[in-house]
């Protein structure tokens, strides 16, 4: 067993049985882990194509929204200034919600209006309706971008998560399951050997009692032909050694 | 003033103004631009007009941004050569132009003040035919009613200030509103000025202010729409030095959609026409594109005439409109989207 990874243990039935436990248990981890893995994968890919498509359309409407811009400042003249100066409070604000997936907590990113439109008025004498253009354009490109960001962070999580996870199924598969099934036959070999032993052992002795049997029967055969047979008390009517009869 | 003596204390300048309306960009140059494909062939094609090489010194890749601040800057130094060179009344009347562009200014400044922004950052945005001398002095104001009582009274403007608008209003006022109110007061005075001319000048001008009157409180109308603009809010801010004051201006002060202020329109044959030719689908020309069509139509006007002052108002909105045009076939051609390259407004 040298060179080969086993838990070192004494080897009893007692140890098999509790290795036989930790063996089940490690095929169930196993296969609930591959199961989160797998399921985590297609999340992934899920999210993948929607990130996507998100970017396409982040390309199109970007370039509406610059496009919508030239027009306004055709219409009013420059209002990007007073615009950038006016600028107090956001009005499109992000909440972060927890979204959880297979156990693992993504983040997801919600937009929301906080307050009143500040530039209702700008471009009330020339301009005001590409101005209302500009404000949906750009609005449309925030929150696109808004879910961009959700759909990116969650797909750099999942990645981490992923290979963490397939790490953990693959180190299963093949450091701890093959080493527990050697420390199994370990033991399993080891118990046949004692038993043979033991049963060569009962052999033996029984072999060696036999013997001692046969050569006990002989002693006692060989005095009674070198002494005769064993004189006895009871079968003689007269006994000499008796003065007076 | 009449032709006799215009030519005395004037003529240099209309000399001078005559050759630069030859320059302004005529259809021909607008055909070449829109086949540019870059903004270095646009830079080449302005090479062979009236700009010159104003563009020569930039930097490679050029932006249309520095394009838009090049084009200003020549038309700031033209006209700060003819103000140089002017007397009164001439003087006052280009004085009047650029009280316009000082109204932008000092809304910007006062937007910028009460957001406490720096004044040394938006000095340099202001747009510079604008500039008066107290902008320096705008930071010491913290709020608008000690900026009113510091700086503004010694302004040329002061004057707008007090027709329309309180202390306690400058606070609470959104800053559109009193941007509107302000140009108002400014309309009708430039007005009265001009009247006080009289001859061409004030026959020209009246023409042309009153239009911008009128376009002004239709635009207003119509983007006060979906707004919280109250409509005696609204009605104060028409200039009433155009044709639809009184009736046209009370028709509209009612006026709750798009359809009753094309009624108002109605009963004026040059606004019928706009409104009839314009609709927002889009495709066709917007309101605004004809209401700057019919502005460049009158600005023509004023080259048929001489020994009138209309010519130096007229060649600077024209160069204006130039600066848009330019402007945005740049940004057609930057942003390669050659949809709508042709909507711009020619001229000659």
């Amino acid at each position: 067993m040298s060179g080969k990874d086993m838990i070192s243990v004494f080897p009893s039935r007692m140890a098999l049985t509790l290795m036989r436990g930790r063996l089940r248990g490690a095929q169930k981890g196993h296969s609930l882990l591959k199961k989160k893995s797998d399921a985590l994968t297609i999340k992934f890919r899920g999210i993948l194509k929607k990130i996507i498509e998100t970017k396409t359309m982040m390309g199109d409407v970007m370039r509406e929204a610059a496009f919508t811009m030239a027009e306004a400042k055709f219409a009013m003249g420059d209002f990007n200034n007073l615009v950038l100066q006016n600028t107090d409070k956001a009005q499109l604000k992000v909440k972060t919600k927890r979204d959880n997936v297979a156990g693992v907590n993504l983040p997801v990113f919600e937009a929301f209006h906080d307050g009143s439109d500040a530039y209702e008025y700008t471009g009330l004498a020339r301009g005001g309706q590409q101005i209302d253009r500009i404000k949906k354009n750009f609005a449309k490109a925030v929150t696109l971008l808004i879910d961009l960001a959700s759909l990116q962070s969650s797909f750099v999580i999942l990645d981490e998560v992923i290979k963490v996870t397939n790490r953990r199924v693959n180190a299963i598969e093949h450091v701890i399951i093959p080493r527990i099934e050697r420390t199994l036959s370990y033991i399993i070999s080891e118990l046949d050997e004692r038993e043979r032993e033991e049963f060569f052992r009962m052999k033996k002795l029984q072999g060696k009692k036999a013997l001692a049997r046969a050569a006990a029967e002989r002693n006692r055969n060989t005095s009674e032909e070198q002494y005769g047979p064993a004189a006895s008390l009871l079968d003689r009517e007269r006994d000499e050694d008796l003065l007076f009869d | 003033m009449n032709s006799l003596n215009f030519n005395i204390d004037n003529g240099y300048l209309e000399g001078l103004v005559r050759g630069f309306k030859g320059g302004i960009l005529k259809q021909t140059d607008y055909l070449n631009l829109i086949q540019c494909e870059t903004l270095e062939d646009l830079k080449l094609h302005l090479q062979s007009t009236d700009y010159g090489n104003f563009l020569a010194n930039e930097a490679s890749p050029l932006q249309v941004s520095v394009i838009d601040d090049k084009l200003k800057e020549k038309l700031v130094i033209e006209f700060q050569h003819m103000r140089n060179q002017s007397v009164t009344p001439l003087a006052t009347f280009l004085d009047y132009i650029t009280y316009s562009y000082m109204i932008d200014n000092i809304v910007l400044l006062i937007t910028g003040t009460l957001h406490q922004r720096a004044i040394s950052e938006l000095i340099p945005k202001c747009h510079p035919l604008g500039s008066f001398e107290q902008m320096e002095a705008l930071h010491i104001a913290s709020t608008p009613a000690e900026l009113y009582n510091a700086v503004l009274v010694d302004t040329p403007l002061a004057s707008y200030f007090i027709d329309c608008i309180s202390e306690q209003d400058l606070d609470e006022l959104n800053i559109e509103i009193i941007r509107n109110a302000l140009y108002k007061a400014y309309l009708e005075d430039f007005y009265k000025f001009c009247q006080t001319l009289g001859d061409s000048t004030g026959a020209y001008m009246s023409d042309a202010l009153a239009f911008e009157a009128d376009r002004r409180a239709f635009i207003i109308t119509i983007n006060s729409f979906g707004t919280e603009l109250p409509k005696d809010d609204r009605a104060k801010l028409y200039p009433r030095c155009g044709k639809l004051f009184p009736d046209g201006l009370a028709a509209l002060a009612r006026a709750d959609d798009y359809e009753q202020v094309r009624a108002v329109a109605e009963y004026y044959s040059e606004y019928r026409v706009l409104f009839e030719e314009s609709s927002n689908n889009p495709g066709e020309k917007t309101l605004e594109d004809k209401f700057f069509e019919y502005e460049v139509m009158l600005m023509k006007k004023a080259f048929l005439d001489q020994f009138h002052f209309g010519i130096f108002y007229a060649y600077v909105k024209l160069k204006e409109q130039e600066s848009r045009n330019i402007i945005w076939i740049a940004e057609c051609v930057a942003q390669r989207h050659r949809a709508k390259i042709d909507s711009y407004i020619p001229i000659f």
